[in-house]
C-alpha cells in the first residue's frame, strides 16, 4: 500500500542535508519493523521519496513524504510506530492512504513558500522601506542569471528571475521584520530562497547581509493546476 | 539549535556539513551534569564521520553511560572552516550533547589511533582553552588522558598528558573514573591524585618518569616517584561475551568511512605478521560466542535499523566455522534486508566462498593483502600464502562473478631490494595473463603501495624505514610499471607522510615541542593530504634542530634502550628478538598459540 504523510523539521534538525533527511526516515522505518517495499533489480531500494528536499539550515512545517509497504497499514498505526522511532524534532503531522495509480508526491510540487527573519542585529538598521524598495527593484528586473558550477567545474547560467513568483516584506508579531518569497520549485525547475536574498544583498547596497544571516522556514508547499497555485496538503489530505 | 551556545546558528549555517557539530543524534546520551560523579568527554583528533567509524568509541560511550554515576560525552576535531570561525567567534570547543565547553568537564579522553592526527590533539585542546602542557594544568583544568593504539608508545605526547590508559579500557576506565571520583572528594591535589591513579593497573603517568639521555642517547626512564611501577602492563578483557556491547550505538545523521552495524567477532589475531602493531597489542585472541553474536547482531539492527553488519576483527576467515555463522546470519536478517559484510578476508579458496555466502546479488569488490610479492619478502613479514594461493583464490572468485580487485602492497620492508618491487609489477601482469584468460570482461583492480612503517612493539621495531629517496626512487618505478598494465589502478601513500608516522611511531620525548612547534606553524590534519603540508613540518624540524630521518630511518640494536620499552605490550622483548633474528634469517617462524 501507499502512504503520504506529512511532517514539520524544527530548528534542531534544520541542518541536515536532503541524504541525511532520506538516511533518518529509512533507518526510522528499519527501527519501526514496517513491512517496507523495495524496488526490484540488481541493487533493490526502499520506495520512500521526500516530496522536495529541504535546504541546509531551513526549517519548515508541512512537508511531505511518500513510502510503499507490502502490507496494509492503519495510518494512525503508521504515525505512532514512525514517531516513536523520530528525533523530537520531527514531528509528524499528518497521513493518508493514496492510490496507487496516482501520480509522485514529488512530481506535483511546484512551488514553495518561504519565510524569512533575520538573526540578531545582522539588517544593521536597514528599514522596512529600504527593503521594500529592494524587494520591488528585484521583481522589475527581465532577467537574473544565476551562476552554477556543473559536474565537469564549467559554469552554466539561468535565468532564475521566472522562478520568483512573489516577494513581500512583513512584520512578526513581536514587530521584527519578515520576509515572504514565494518560489517556484520542484521538477520544472526553481530558485533556492538563500539564492534569492544574496540577490536583495545587491539590490539594497548593504554589504553585510548574507543569506546566513537570515533563519529561513518553509511554511508550504503548492501544486500548480491549471496555472493557479493550490497547497500540497489539499491534494494529498494529510 | 536550542543549546547554551547562541552563536552556534549563525556558525552552523556557514560551515559545510554542519550535520557533523550537532549532537542529538539517535540513541545519543544526554544526561545531567549535576546528576554523576564524573563527566569525560571522549575526544576524537579527526573528523566526525573517520571517529563516528571508530568501533572503540561506540564500546566506550556505551561501557561509561552505562554507569548512572558516570557520564561521557563526544566531541570531535572541527573541520578547518568550522575552526576559523570559532576562533573569530570566540567559541571553545564544546561537547556535542550538552554543547559545554570541554574545561567544564572532569577528564578529557583522546583516543589516540593514528601518529597523523597529533596535531589535532593539541589544537582541540588549545580551542578549549585548556594549557596543553601537563605542568601548566591547575586544580580546575580537566584531567587529560589518552588511549588507543598509540598510546602503546606515547612518548611524543608525554608531556600534553596527564595519564594514558595502556590496552583495552572497557574495564580500566569505568575503574579510572571510579578512583578519581573518590579521589576527587579527598581532594588531595592534582600532583598527588596522579600519583595515586599511577597504581592501578594499566594506567601510565607520564610527569612520574623522566627520560634519561647520555652524550644524546636515550638511555631509560628514571622514576621520580617511588610509588610509580617500573614497567607498566596492558589491560585486557579475559572474555568478549562477560562485558557488555554496544547494541544502541549512536546513529549517524550523516553518512560516515564505515556507515553501518558492527558486532567485534573476535578480538586479537593468530596471524602474528610481523610488522602489524594491532596483531601483538591486541593478543591473546579472545572469541565473542556464536550465541552472543547472533543476539547481539538482533539487538543492533533493531536499535539502529541500519541495513548492512558487519563483522569485524583482524582476520575475519579465522573466526571457527564462519561459514556456518554467516549462514544463520543470513538467515536471521533476510527478513529485514541485513546485508552481512566481513572486513580483512584472507587470501584464500575459503575466503572467497565466504565472500560469495555475503555478496549474494551485489558483488563490488574483493580486498586481497598480499603485502609483498615475492614469496622470500613474505616469509620474512610472516605472511605466509603462497602464489598458489593468490591464484586459487582469484580463480574461485572470477568463477563466482567477482569483476573488482583490491590489492595492498607495502613497500621498504626490511630486507627489501627492488626486485621485490619489481615482483609487484611482474605479479600484476601474471594476474592480467590470468584474467584474458578466463574473463572476457574488463579488469578493474586497484593496487594500494603503502610505506612501511616501524611500529613500537613488533618484531620489526628495531628496523629502519626506506629513506625518502628509496621510496619515492621505488613509487616511480611502480608508477613506470604500471603504465604498461591497463585495467589497473595504482594509488600510493605520499612518501614525507609515511616519513612523519615512523618518526612518531617510535619517538621519544625530545618530539614534543616539535609537535607544538609544527601545530604553531598551522599543521592539522596530517594525515589528509588536502591539508598535509610537510615543508611546514620541515620547517619545524629545522627550528628545533632535528632531522626526521635520523628519527625514521634509525636502526636500533636490541641492548638499545627504547623509548618505550617500560611500557608492557604482553609480549617478552626476547620473543620479540627471536621473530626478528628468524625474519632476518629468513626463517619460517611458529604460529602464536589462540
Amino acid at each position: 500500500m501507499r502512504i503520504c504523510f506529512s511532517f514539520a523539521r524544527k530548528m534542531a534538525l534544520s541542518y541536515l542535508s536532503h541524504l541525511d533527511m532520506l538516511r533518518l526516515f529509512l533507518r526510522a522505518l528499519g527501527r519501526s519493523g514496517m513491512p517496507l517495499a523495495y524496488s526490484l533489480g540488481y541493487n533493490p531500494h526502499p520506495r520512500f521519496t521526500l516530496a522536495l528536499p529541504l535546504p541546509l539550515g531551513v526549517t519548515a512545517s508541512e512537508e511531505f513524504g511518500e513510502i510503499l509497504f507490502t502490507e496494509e497499514i492503519a495510518p494512525d498505526r503508521f504515525i505512532s510506530l514512525l514517531q516513536a522511532q523520530l528525533p523530537e524534532a520531527l514531528v509528524l503531522t499528518g497521513v493518508t492512504a493514496v492510490d496507487m495509480h496516482k501520480p509522485s508526491i514529488a512530481s506535483l510540487v511546484g512551488a514553495a513558500l518561504y519565510r524569512a527573519v533575520p538573526r540578531g542585529d545582522c539588517l544593521n538598521g536597514i528599514d522596512p522601506a529600504t527593503l521594500q524598495g529592494a524587494l520591488d527593484s528585484l521583481m522589475e528586473k527581465e532577467e537574473i542569471l544565476a551562476r552554477r558550477k556543473t559536474k565537469k567545474n564549467k559554469f552554466v547560467y539561468t535565468d532564475v528571475r521566472p522562478y520568483i513568483l512573489d516577494l513581500e516584506t512583513g512584520k512578526n508579531e513581536d514587530g521584527s521584520l519578515t520576509l515572504k518569497l514565494l518560489l517556484q520549485a520542484g521538477s520544472q525547475g526553481g530558485v533556492p530562497p538563500a539564492y534569492v536574498i544574496e540577490q536583495l544583498k545587491q539590490e539594497t547596497g548593504f554589504g553585510s547581509f548574507h543569506a546566513f544571516d537570515w533563519q529561513i522556514h518553509r511554511e508550504r508547499l503548492f501544486m500548480k493546476e491549471d496555472g493557479v497555485l493550490q497547497p500540497l496538503s489539499e491534494r494529498m489530505g494529510c | 539549535m536550542s543549546g547554551p551556545l547562541e552563536e552556534l546558528d549563525s556558525i552552523l549555517a556557514r560551515v559545510r556539513k554542519p550535520a557533523r557539530y550537532l549532537g542529538n543524534e539517535w540513541n545519543s546520551i544526554h544526561k545531567k551534569h549535576a546528576l554523576v560523579a564524573m563527566r569525560m568527554v571522549l575526544a576524537f583528533p579527526d573528523l566526525y564521520e573517520v571517529g563516528m567509524s571508530n568501533q572503540g568509541l561506540k564500546i566506550l560511550y556505551d561501557c561509561v553511560n552505562r554507569r548512572p554515576d558516570l557520564l561521557m560525552e563526544r566531541v570531535f576535531a572541527p573541520a578547518t572552516d568550522m575552526e576559523a570561525l570559532m576562533r573569530q567567534y570566540k567559541l571553545p570547543l564544546f561537547a556535542l550533547e550538552s554543547q559545554r565547553p570541554l574545561n567544564e568537564f572532569d577528564v578529557i579522553g583522546f583516543s589516540l589511533q593514528y601518529e597523523l592526527s597529533y596535531t589535532n590533539v593539541l589544537n582541540m585542546l588549545d580551542l578549549a582553552g585548556i594549557p596543553l602542557y601537563s605542568s601548566e594544568r591547575t586544580e580546575s583544568d580537566p584531567l587529560v588522558i589518552g588511549g588507543g593504539p598509540c598510546a602503546f608508545n606515547p612518548e611524543p605526547l608525554a608531556p600534553f598528558f596527564d595519564l594514558f590508559v595502556l590496552g583495552e579500557a572497557e574495564e580500566a576506565l569505568p575503574e579510572l573514573l571510579a578512583r578519581l571520583a573518590e579521589l576527587k572528594n579527598e581532594n588531595p591535589g592534582r600532583k598527588e591524585t596522579l600519583v595515586r591513579l599511577s597504581s592501578l593497573a594499566g594506567i601510565y603517568v607520564p610527569s612520574l618518569y623522566e627520560p634519561i639521555y647520555r652524550e644524546g642517547q636515550f638511555c631509560g626512564m628514571a622514576k621520580l616517584d617511588a610509588r610509580a611501577p617500573s614497567l607498566i602492563g596492558k589491560r585486557t578483557v579475559a572474555d568478549l561475551d562477560g562485558i557488555p556491547y554496544p547494541t544502541n550505538p549512536v546513529v549517524p545523521y550523516m553518512q560516515t568511512v564505515h556507515d553501518r552495524a558492527v558486532i567485534e567477532i573476535f578480538r586479537g589475531c593468530s596471524r602474528g605478521c610481523r610488522f602489524c602493531q594491532a596483531g601483538f597489542i591486541f593478543r591473546p585472541v579472545r572469541r565473542r560466542s556464536r550465541d552472543n553474536i547472533l543476539e547481539t547482531a538482533r539487538e543492533l539492527i533493531n536499535a539502529t535499523g541500519y541495513d548492512e553488519l558487519s563483522l569485524s576483527s583482524l582476520s575475519s576467515s579465522d573466526y571457527p566455522q564462519i561459514d556456518l555463522l554467516v549462514d544463520e546470519l543470513n538467515e536471521n536478517l533476510a527478513g529485514k534486508r541485513v546485508r552481512c559484510s566481513l572486513p580483512s578476508l584472507r587470501l584464500d579458496s575459503y575466503s572467497v566462498k565466504l565472500a560469495d555466502q555475503l555478496h549474494q546479488g551485489r558483488r563490488s569488490s574483493l580486498t586481497f593483502a598480499p603485502e609483498a610479492a615475492t614469496e622470500r619478502l613474505r616469509l620474512i613479514i610472516n605472511k605466509n600464502i603462497t602464489e598458489e594461493d593468490i591464484f586459487n583464490a582469484l580463480g574461485d572468485a572470477v568463477e563466482a562473478g567477482w569483476q573488482g580487485f583490491k590489492f595492498y602492497f607495502m613497500i621498504g620492508l626490511p630486507t627489501e631490494e627492488e626486485a621485490d618491487v619489481e615482483a609487484i609489477i611482474t605479479l600484476c601482469r601474471k594476474i592480467r595473463h590470468y584474467f584474458k584468460d578466463r574473463s572476457g570482461r574488463k579488469l578493474n583492480i586497484n593496487v594500494s603501495v603503502a610505506t612501511f612503517v616501524p611500529k613500537a612493539h613488533t618484531p620489526f621495531q628495531w628496523e629502519p624505514q626506506l629513506q625518502i629517496t628509496g621510496v619515492i626512487e621505488r613509487q616511480h618505478m611502480l608508477r613506470k610499471g604500471f603504465k604498461n598494465l591497463p585495467g589497473f589502478d595504482l594509488s600510493w601513500h605520499e612518501a614525507e607522510a609515511g616519513l612523519l608516522e615512523a618518526v612518531f611511531a617510535r619517538g621519544d620525548r625530545l618530539l614534543a615541542p616539535l609537535l607544538e612547534k609544527a601545530w604553531r606553524l598551522g599543521c592539522r590534519f596530517d594525515g589528509w593530504s588536502e591539508h598535509f603540508s610537510f615543508q611546514l613540518w620541515q620547517q619545524a624540524f629545522d627550528e628545533l634542530g632535528l632531522n626526521a630521518e635520523s628519527y625514521a630511518c634509525r636502526r636500533f640494536d636490541y641492548d638499545d634502550h627504547l623509548p618505550w620499552d617500560h611500557l608492557f605490550s604482553g609480549t617478552d622483548k626476547e620473543i620479540f628478538i627471536r621473530e626478528h633474528r628468524q625474519a632476518v634469517a629468513g626463517d619460517i617462524p611458529l604460529r602464536s598459540g589462540d
